[in-house]
């Protein structure tokens, strides 16, 4: 039998989705279904006087209007309760994605007519906007705090003032990273009813369902066996979906109301009620030898954590952990802070705290490269960290680091040479119009692959074997709540079943993720599943053949044999917080390491970019499927294109100003390079299944790093700010001049 | 309320309507057409993208009472499951949907560009459906299915 992993198996749901059969949230309805509508804060930062109904109760159709006093328990979050379901009166919203009342009708428009009558009443308040003056301020977002600051994390490793000092070459810069939307094409939707046993159960696009059980238990008061989540097809998420959204809401009206109700939210209201991507001030102070020896590194990162804390320390403890880069840096002064704002809150995304320290650090990279006049390949790789060398953090990388593959790959396949230790950019010819300048630009990122810093990660798989009367296995199916996000990891999975069991691909099914059925296989990010679900899934898959050679020896005639297991990160790979005195920590077990490079055209009159060609190198470990691997590289270059030139959502005073999709620029085909070359990497990691590791963030990172520096390789000017919109870049390569 | 009745994937059908309904709304929740998706309601996204007499079109921001005696073709209209038609099957081939919510849209707007011009490009494939956006995939894969089905639509390939 051929195996199924390494091949590109058709993905289990694509003959659905093609066909317009796949079934999203929105796509569900139940009969006598009522329908719910948000009432959302009108400021930022304000204090709720009073919430008057009267007008909205009025109107026929309306069943219950519901505000803060209906909430058993009015607060929630992913790491810290800091977010009320509802907002209290005498409360304070904190971002205009604050939800005030719930609407519940007998139909979407009267739920609608009636959201518009109900009168809240504000004392406005000034909105508190910029992290870095928040930072010492006074004047608290969340009074009950002692500071805006949430958490300052640090490591301080070496003498690095002394270092810096001694050093040949020291570059300065401060990066600014940009507020991004998620931009999921399935707008947030949910249908909550009571189930047969009596739960409340939701049919909603979530990555976690199990943690949004936890929080969801803790609101309404409830048990958790008294909740139940059904994720169909998932809509997109990159992240987004990882902090609840209409969850509290839905389920506190069907808690409530004992009926199903339904919520769709626009497209308005999605991008005004869920988080986004952290903006990152990050400050560099980096040194090196004549020779393009690293020594050591100060940064400084300020992240907006916006209204509510979600995962903001986190995202800030993944940024500080590789500020460095795949690099090794005998010493560092790395500090970092999340603060509180009024702005929308930072939250999952894509990249996750990664994306954002690796534009500053790749720029800080190639700018130092420049001013050595060292080819910037050969500065990277004189510095790269490899098996066993020591990170920022003062651990050892393990077995199946593969940054250098991934570096070389790409800058070979990009025309890079070798000869003699030394590396020789290609020649790139320029275009004939005289304002068109043409660079090249390589970066080389690299990412953790599931959670870190200590926490407890964990995914549970149950594999139930069909057995034949003779004993053959005849099929097999897997429960377990990975969801699927579009990334492929139900494919994935069945194809490392498949392989575990040696049977055919055709006969594993992954069971669909319903919380009643499927056990916790911990949240869809940080490119975990193929990782950690796939091992959860492999030595189920193996525990449960030897439970068959058991039932066959017994002649016990049993027809289905199941198997658990739960699969931790750290039973391999130990992880640690942030040492308390030095920071010191061993945070992550396993890495996804990227590399790329990019062909750009700038046009020096316009400003504008044009990608022309990319070369993105992943190591997967293992490609368990090329097809969807080739997705993520292809998918995460559109992204990372995104970032670097276009995307950015646009805050005043605390309001959002990109409000919908015809206000945030989202790349189309058209923005795509039209040349792109995927390099599948494969340096095993040995604790990975197949020795695999996560690919879904990793082919993000590089893009908007390799794409500035391009633009320096062009123009020789940085632009430390993102996105590289034409106005931006056009003013960076023309100081003083003015616009027309 | 008025009676609109046009043509829906071949069959007459008959919809109630209010004058300020929406095409998407009347298929989805009336006709249950529910391969029509909602991304952005501005006409932005191309998810909501349908044919009307084998154009296409963006539903969520198009009048439904204009669709009066038309045949309007939704994603159902194409292949099923069981047997795909040649850009679909092209699709699955390609893997060429991941989340799969802007997947119909595209489909269809594919369906449009092929009839209007069996033979296009990659670039006029990439302009073809550079009003329908895709979060997922980077869009690769989606013109590889499209020449892909291109070809086999003009006799390149069995």
């Amino acid at each position: 039998m051929t195996s199924a992993v390494g091949r590109p198996v058709q993905r289990s749901d694509i003959a659905a989705k093609v066909t317009g059969q796949s079934c999203f949230p929105q796509d569900y309805s139940s009969k006598d279904q009522l329908y719910a509508k948000v009432v959302w804060a009108a400021h930022p930062r304000a204090r709720v006087l009073h919430i008057d109904a009267s007008r909205a109760s009025g109107v026929p159709g309306v069943m219950r209007v519901l505000t803060a006093a209906d909430v058993p328990v009015n607060e929630y979050g992913i790491m810290t309760f800091d977010q009320p379901v509802l907002v209290p009166v005498g409360g304070e919203t904190h971002w205009t994605g604050d939800r005030v009342a719930l609407v519940v009708a007998e139909t979407e428009a009267a739920a609608s007519r009636a959201r518009d009558l109900i009168d809240v009443e504000y004392e406005v308040l000034q909105p508190i906007i910029d992290p870095a003056a928040a930072k010492g301020a006074p004047d608290l977002v969340h009074a009950d705090r002692d500071s805006n600051v949430i958490q300052h994390l640090f490591v301080h490793r070496g003498e690095t003032e002394a270092a810096l000092a001694q050093a040949d070459l020291v570059v300065e810069a401060t990066y600014h990273t940009q507020c991004v939307e998620h931009a999921y094409l399935q707008p947030e939707a949910c249908l909550g009813y009571i189930d047969d046993e009596g739960r409340v159960a939701l049919v909603v696009a979530t990555q976690w369902p199990h943690d949004d059980i936890r929080q969801l238990a803790h609101i309404l008061d409830v048990g958790e066996r008294q909740l139940r989540i059904i994720v169909p097809a998932v809509g997109g998420a990159f992240g987004g979906r990882e902090d609840m959204s209409l969850q509290p809401l839905v389920a506190l009206a069907v808690h409530l109301l004992r009926r199903p109700v339904k919520m769709v939210w626009t497209r308005e209201e999605s991008i005004r009620g869920h988080g986004k991507r952290h903006p990152f001030s990050i400050r560099l102070k980096t040194g090196c030898t004549s020779d393009g020896r690293l020594l050591a590194i100060e940064a400084e990162c300020v992240s907006d954590a916006g209204a509510y804390e979600s995962t903001s320390v986190v995202v800030l403890s993944d940024a500080l952990s590789f500020i460095g880069g795949p690099y090794h840096y005998p010493s560092c002064k790395v500090d970092g802070y999340t603060v509180y704002t009024n702005n929308a809150p930072g939250m999952a995304m894509r990249g996750f705290g990664a994306a954002q320290a690796a534009v500053a650090y790749e720029l800080q990279m190639d700018r130092m490269a420049r001013a050595l006049r060292i080819d910037p390949v050969e500065f990277r790789l004189r510095n790269i960290l490899t098996d066993h060398a020591v990170r920022l953090t003062g651990n050892r990388m393990p077995e199946g680091t593969g940054a250098r593959e991934c570096l070389v790959a790409a800058a070979q396949a990009a025309g890079w040479s070798e000869c003699e230790g030394h590396w020789l950019a290609p020649e790139i010819t320029q275009p004939a119009l005289a304002e068109r300048r043409r660079g090249l630009g390589v970066a080389c990122t690299y990412k953790n692959v599931g959670y870190s810093f200590g926490f407890d990660d964990k995914s549970t798989a149950r594999v139930c074997l069909h057995l034949e009367p003779s004993g053959q296995i005849a099929r097999a199916t897997v429960y377990l709540a990975a969801v699927e996000v579009g990334q492929g990891v139900t494919t994935a999975l069945a194809q490392i079943a498949a392989d575990a069991l040696s049977l055919p691909v055709e006969r594993v099914k992954v069971a669909e993720v319903d919380t009643a059925t499927s056990p916790d296989a911990g949240s869809c990010s940080a490119s975990r599943h193929t990782y950690m679900s796939g091992n959860a899934v492999y030595l189920a898959c193996q525990k449960a053949l030897r439970e068959r050679v058991q039932a066959l020896r017994g002649e016990t005639g049993e027809q289905t044999i199941e198997a658990s297991y739960t699969y931790r990160g750290k039973s391999r790979r130990p992880t640690t917080d942030w040492d308390p005195v030095t920071g010191e920590c061993s945070p992550h077990f396993s890495y996804g390491y990227g590399a790329q490079v990019a062909l750009i055209d700038v046009d020096t009159e316009t400003g504008e970019i044009e990608l022309l060609k990319v070369w993105s190198a992943n190591n997967a470990g293992k490609v368990i499927n090329p097809a969807t691997v080739y997705g993520q590289s292809a998918g995460g270059l559109a992204m990372g294109l995104g970032y670097a030139l276009m995307e950015e959502v646009v805050h005043e005073a605390g309001q959002l100003r990109t409000r919908r999709l015809s206000e945030y620029y989202v790349p189309t085909a058209l923005d795509m390079p039209r040349e792109f070359v995927d390099i599948q990497i494969e340096v095993p990691d040995p604790s990975g299944p197949f020795g695999a590791t996560g690919i879904g963030e990793i082919p993000l990172l590089s893009t908007a790093p390799a794409v500035l520096n391009a633009l320096a390789d062009a123009t020789g000017t940085y632009l430390d700010t993102l996105p590289a919109t034409p106005e931006r870049v056009w003013h960076a390569l023309s100081p003083g001049r003015h616009a027309l | 309320m008025a009676q609109l009745s046009f043509v829906l994937n071949g069959c007459p059908v008959c919809a109630s309507i209010e004058p300020g309904d929406l095409l998407a709304d009347v298929l989805r929740d009336q006709l249950g057409m529910i391969g029509v998706k909602v991304g952005c309601g501005e006409g932005e996204c191309g998810a909501c993208t349908v044919l009307i007499d084998g154009k296409a079109v963006l539903s969520c921001i198009y009048p439904a009472p204009k669709v009066a005696g038309c045949a309007v073709t939704t994603i159902e209209g194409l292949g099923t499951s069981d047997q795909l038609d040649v850009i679909q099957q092209a699709f699955v081939e390609c893997c060429a949907s991941q989340c799969g919510y802007c997947t119909p849209g595209i489909v269809l707007a594919a369906k449009a560009l092929l009839d209007a011009n069996p033979q296009p490009t990659r670039e006029q494939i990439m302009v073809g459906i550079s009003g329908n956006l895709c979060r997922c995939t980077g869009y690769y894969q989606i013109v590889d299915a499209i020449a892909l089905a291109a070809e086999r639509l003009t006799g390149g390939e069995p």
